[in-house]
């Protein structure tokens, strides 16, 4: 299965929480692909703790590959060539966790007919290689999530089941923003209903995973005073009422990441060691990106609403 | 090692051989506007041919050691770019007037059968055939999107194309002919063009490639030779140019169509022309079965033929329309 | 133009052999198989039914003219043809191979491109060829820019993999492997000989060959091609094997077990006829693999397990005392 990771904006957690949801479905023992995909700025490398691997990926990275310079772009065996300490005795039944980064230093680009047999390739190939394939978009109505519409569109690719997460923050107008991505006129339904697909089993392939929520009964927030917590109630039940008339309601949410200054400020993968000994990150966290993970693939969760 | 016992036809391949001449002289192409300019211009042709004729004989009996050379003509007739008159009109008095000038035409072909003959795509299978020349710095990765349809003997200008952000856009710099001598001769060669219909129409000079190799004997379908002459038994000739065999032996007693080698002896308009069929064939890989059988042939004959397809052919241009 | 005397003697050849599964749901039969196969109008698909369907598709030339590989980093430049074939074993395992061959002396400078063009799959050196030297890059791996006839199969492969007929539905999940290899002359009066067979990485294996003068490139790439398709075979099942989670605490997964090792049963384990292709004086060289470790040995071993697992789980669980370990 194929995972296009979007988000409208910058800073919303997309790139480590998609990358945090590779991990878990790697530790259940599925081979998994993670596509960097954002063109403009390509972080994963940072958030897989894998610099050491980026050397000598100028000229050989999907950027390289897509536009026909490289035939194979880099692939990084996260569990043997990264440098965080826990990562690398990859644990016992788990599956693969295969990097492919961008350029070291590429820009966002024009793609065209070519770019776009070649993505097709590349995705196909993955697909018959990794039970999961992970692929991290730019911000936006970008050239990357063009593209994907475009090759998950094409004849070749009738057959390999795709879905879409977007993520979000859990401010108005990071909501407002998810919505339009999806249902603007031109957003992700409209621009994939322009290239050939039926809008319903689009739709029905799209949920949404909100970001850096803060929760109010979370002990983060319980040195506060009463009115402080009274007005975050007042404010998350706006949101919501705000999601829903945005048609991104509970409904289509597949999941909420809480406020984790971990994800904030280091963007890294959060093992269990990070909350069982070190306890840097929330155990809530790691439950939260547990249950996505499995979620992914549980029918029950997805299908027209 | 031992033959095997067992044996399955359809796993191994073969090539059909065709009888082989030492020379295919072309006498001519026969284009509408010369068929419009009346008797008189294929008579005025014919003139001049006649004695660079005589001169590819000599030489090509000099080549034999002084034995009977195998030499036999052929005339190439357009029906595919355009149709005009018919073949009951045409062809007697393109043969009276070869004959006048003491010619004889063995072999007459039509130019769409270089395209298509009976169902073998003759030319779609020539283009398949197409190894394009390396330019230095090949080194196995497949060429980014070559120009489909076009054929060059070396590198083109680097197209402007929108770069990615925040890099810089090229400045022009010139082809490159990939076998220059401190200067280029750049040519690009367009092989086809399709109308709006995805119909192909080929090129003259990607036809004219074809048909110099079906005079070389290297043309294979499936391993079967194409382009087989048909004798000629009817009276006459028909009123339609499809009912004409694509390549009809007129001369019962000629020496075979296909030869080692060729000479054409053209007007010198069709240079370029020419030139652009030297480019096709230097890039065309020939059916290696075929190219064997010509090698061991002409070597036992000790006549062998230059390496190079293209090479084997040659030209008489002569001053005129 | 004087005719050029025959091509020196190959004194190296060298080839990379991509292998996969079929993405498609189900195998092709031999005329589906002729189609995917027929990259020219006007050549024939090799089909062959006996000991199994086999199809392959007409000899695919790429040129070169770049640096070759070498492990003293001397900078060679070669121009010539790579060739290259695709190939279908049963409908299900698709590989293409790409390889060429090296005289020990070639022009000072590049020939007329039509010269080469006769000249299939042969890659001349300009001057001299470092032989050991390149053989050894070929193996390391080239560096970019040099001569990599691995491009030119996975350029094939791709070509390949974009027919229509290919409904894109592996029946299992698989990863393609690249066998690298290279061939040195044998010393004379000796027969061929297999140097060494590694796995390097883990997609990777390279084979290190000896062969007498006047062996054919086509005769040691289909060695290659035999030898890349068991070890795809071998490499394939045994990380099916590996994927499962067998034993006590997976009891009331049975089904999963059954799910995963079925496709085994239903597409690859008909497929080991090692030698099978082979050309019977190259084919011996598959004896000392069978010797250490052994290929059939570990494919039997695998398909006893593979059997053994499959009889476990059609014995309802209540009647299972001990459950299976791995």
């Amino acid at each position: 299965m194929l995972v296009f990771a979007a988000s409208d904006k910058g800073g919303t957690g997309r790139s480590v929480t998609s990358a945090n949801l590779a991990y878990q479905r790697a530790l259940t023992g599925d081979h998994v692909a993670y596509v960097d995909f954002d063109f403009g700025s390509p972080t994963a490398a940072a958030v897989f703790d894998v610099p050491g691997a980026m050397r000598g990926t100028e000229e050989r990275g999907l950027h390289s590959y897509l536009e026909g310079e490289t035939a194979e772009p880099v692939r990084i065996d996260v569990w043997r060539q990264t440098e965080h300490p826990l990562l690398r005795a990859r644990p016992n039944q788990s599956g693969r966790l295969v990097l492919f980064p961008g350029d070291a230093g590429g820009g966002e680009f024009a793609t065209g007919e070519e770019a776009l047999e070649r993505c097709v390739d590349l995705l196909l190939k993955l697909n018959n290689e990794f039970d999961v394939t992970f692929v991290d978009l730019s911000a936006g109505r970008s050239y990357a999530v063009d593209m994907v519409l475009d090759a998950t569109a094409h004849p070749r690719m009738r057959n390999v089941p795709f879905r879409w997460l977007v993520f979000h923050r859990w401010t108005r107008q990071h909501v407002i923003a998810a919505s339009g991505l999806v249902h603007a006129e031109h957003g992700i339904i409209g621009g994939g209903v322009e290239r050939g697909h039926d809008e319903d089993e689009l739709r029905a392939a799209i949920r949404f995973v909100r970001a850096a929520v803060p929760d109010p009964e979370s002990p983060l927030w319980s040195q506060g005073s009463t009115a402080q917590a009274t007005w975050m109630q007042a404010c998350d039940e706006a949101l919501r009422r705000l999601a829903a008339e945005q048609r991104i309601g509970d409904s289509v949410v597949l999941g909420i990441v809480p406020l984790e200054p971990i994800l904030q400020w280091q963007e890294q993968l959060i093992t269990e060691e990070d909350v069982l000994s070190t306890q840097i990150a929330n155990k809530e966290t790691l439950e939260a990106l547990e249950e996505i993970a499995r979620r992914l693939t549980d029918d029950t969760h997805w299908g027209r609403l | 090692m031992t033959e095997p016992v067992f044996r399955e036809t359809a796993a191994e391949p073969r090539t059909q051989s065709v009888p082989l001449a030492h020379l295919s002289v072309e006498l001519g192409h026969l284009y509408m506007e010369d068929f419009e300019a009346g008797p008189e211009r294929l008579r005025a042709h014919f003139a001049e041919v006649r004695p660079w004729v005589e001169a590819a004989r000599t030489a090509a009996t000099a080549r034999a050691g002084g034995k009977r050379a195998r030499i036999s003509t052929c005339f190439l007739i357009d029906d595919y770019f355009t149709r005009f008159s018919t073949p009951a009109e045409v062809v007697p008095m393109l043969l009276a007037e070869a004959e006048r000038a003491g010619l004889t035409v063995d072999y007459l072909a039509r130019e769409s059968g270089c395209a298509v003959t009976g169902k073998v795509p003759v030319a779609e299978a020539v283009a398949a055939r197409i190894v394009e020349s390396p330019p230095p710095g090949s080194y196995g990765l497949r060429p980014p999107a070559a120009q489909t349809g076009w054929l060059a003997n070396g590198e083109r200008s680097p197209v402007a194309r929108a770069p990615q952000a925040m890099k810089r856009a090229v400045t022009w710099q010139p082809p490159h002919e990939t076998a220059a001598r401190r200067h280029s001769v750049f040519l690009d060669v367009e092989l086809w063009s399709d109308d709006a219909d995805g119909q192909r129409l080929w090129s003259c000079p990607f036809l004219a490639a074809v048909w110099q190799l079906a005079r070389l004997g290297l043309l294979r379908n499936e391993g079967e030779a194409v382009l087989a002459p048909q004798p000629h038994t009817a009276g006459g000739f028909p009123d339609k140019w499809d009912e004409l065999p694509t390549l009809l032996q007129l001369n019962e007693h000629a020496d075979p169509f296909a030869a080692y080698r060729t000479c054409s002896v053209l007007p010198t308009r069709f240079l370029p022309v020419e030139h652009a069929v030297r480019v096709i064939l230097d890039q065309i890989e020939v059916d290696p079965g075929a190219l064997a059988q010509v090698a061991d042939r002409s070597g036992k004959e000790r006549m062998p033929v230059p390496d190079s397809v293209a090479d084997r052919i040659s030209y008489v241009y002569y001053a005129g329309p | 133009m004087a005719p050029r005397q025959s091509t020196p003697p190959a004194v190296l050849a060298c080839g990379e052999i991509r292998t996969c599964l079929l993405p498609a749901r189900q195998a092709l039969d031999i005329r589906s198989a002729a189609q995917l196969l027929g990259l020219r109008a006007d050549e024939r698909v090799l089909l062959s039914e006996r000991p199994g369907l086999y199809a392959r598709s007409p000899e695919t030339l790429t040129g070169v003219d770049c640096p070759l590989p070498s492990a003293n980093g001397a900078r060679v430049r070669a121009v010539g043809t790579v060739t290259a074939h695709a190939a279908l074993t049963e409908g299900r395992v698709l590989q293409t191979s790409a390889h060429c061959r090296m005289p020990g002396t070639g022009p000072d400078q590049r020939r007329p491109w039509g010269e080469y063009l006769v000249r299939p799959g042969v890659v001349e050196p300009l001057g001299k060829l470092p032989r050991d030297a390149v053989a050894q890059g070929v193996l390391g791996g080239p560096r970019h820019g040099d001569l990599d006839v691995g491009l030119i199969a996975d350029g094939l492969l791709t070509r390949v993999l974009r027919h229509p007929l290919l409904d894109q539905r592996p029946p299992f999940r698989s990863r393609p492997t690249r066998l690298r290899w290279a061939a040195l002359p044998a010393a004379p009066g000796e027969g061929p000989a297999l140097e060494r067979f590694t796995l390097a990485e883990d997609e990777l294996r390279t084979v290190r060959l000896r062969v007498p003068e006047g062996t054919a490139g086509a005769d040691i790439a289909a060695l290659c091609d035999d030898l890349a398709l068991h070890d795809w075979l071998l490499t394939t099942v045994v990380r099916m094997l590996d994927g499962l989670r067998l034993g006590a605490g997976a009891a009331h997964d049975a089904g999963a077990v059954v799910r995963t090792l079925r496709p085994a049963v239903d597409h690859l384990l008909h497929l080991w006829m090692p030698g099978a292709r082979v050309g019977r004086e190259l084919a011996a060289l598959w004896d000392p693999l069978e010797e250490r470790p052994g290929f059939t040995r570990q494919w039997q071993a695998l398909v006893q397990r593979i059997r053994d697992q499959l009889t476990l789980h059609a014995i309802p669980a209540a009647h299972r005392e001990v459950e299976p370990a791995p």
